[in-house]
């Protein structure tokens, strides 16, 4: 089960970090926690997923949602810190181009 | 020396929590098989099981009722996982399967399973539903 985290940046930048699994069973609340920050007038979202010990096709599709809805904000969502195993599933499905990896969360915006 | 690894899982999704608990404790009992192999095997079971779970769901609109029989096995060839309901037939042509355009929220599902390891089966078998995943050892 993950967990997910939320703060904002003092630049602005809102900065969601799953910790744990992130799979069928916490792909929604992680696209509410996204539009939440969106709703709230925060459209720069960085995913940091340093804590993400495994990600599905669930977590992707709840990634790329909430970068569909903050770029229809006029902002953008990236991802940083991946691990070996997310970096896999990115490239197996030809996302790694529409999310690309940061090294760190400051370096996303 | 094939070692078998099994459970009764419910087609709900937080089962796929009890599933991946499973698989963290075949690699303790097999710690030769590589990482890669077991990231690769992982996802696609993952997959698997999940796209299982959202039939089941379709099917009954209810209560999550089917079982999900599941066999995990490791020899010096290969890890395999066995997965036997008892739920309707699944409608699904794993040789047309196709990873959908990065804008998509859902269906890369099963693309991925294929994608991951060296083969995903499906088979319809009297009453019950067989896939098998099968990952060969690399390292």
């Amino acid at each position: 089960m993950s967990d997910i985290q939320v703060h904002r940046t003092d630049h602005g930048i809102g900065v969601v970090t799953p910790v744990g699994r992130l799979t069928m069973v916490a792909a929604k609340p992680l696209t509410e926690a996204v539009v939440a920050l969106v709703d709230q007038g925060t459209s720069k979202v960085v995913v940091d997923l340093g804590e993400t010990t495994f990600i599905d096709s669930s977590g992707l599709g709840a990634l790329i949602a909430g970068l569909k809805r903050c770029r229809q904000a006029g902002g953008d969502l990236r991802i940083a810190r991946p691990t070996e195993q997310v970096t896999t599933v990115l490239r197996l499905t030809n996302l790694d181009k529409v999310l690309t990896p940061r090294a760190t969360v400051d370096e996303a915006f | 020396m094939a070692t078998a690894h099994e459970a009764v899982l419910v087609a709900r999704p937080e089962d796929i929590e009890v599933l991946q608990d499973m698989v963290a404790a075949l690699w303790d009992a097999e710690p030769g098989v590589g990482g890669t192999d077991r990231t690769r095997f992982e996802m696609a079971l993952v997959e698997i099981f999940a796209n299982v779970v959202e039939h089941s769901e379709r099917a009954h609109g209810g209560p999550p009722v089917r079982r999900v029989a599941v066999t995990l096995t490791v020899d010096e060839e290969q890890v395999q996982a066995v997965l036997v309901d008892d739920g309707r037939p699944a409608a699904v042509d794993l040789s047309a399967v196709t990873m959908p355009d990065e804008d998509a929220t859902s269906g890369r599902g099963l693309a991925l399973a294929v994608a991951a390891v060296d083969d995903v089966d499906y088979q319809r078998d009297g009453d019950i539903n067989r896939w098998t995943v099968t990952c060969r050892r690399t390292a």
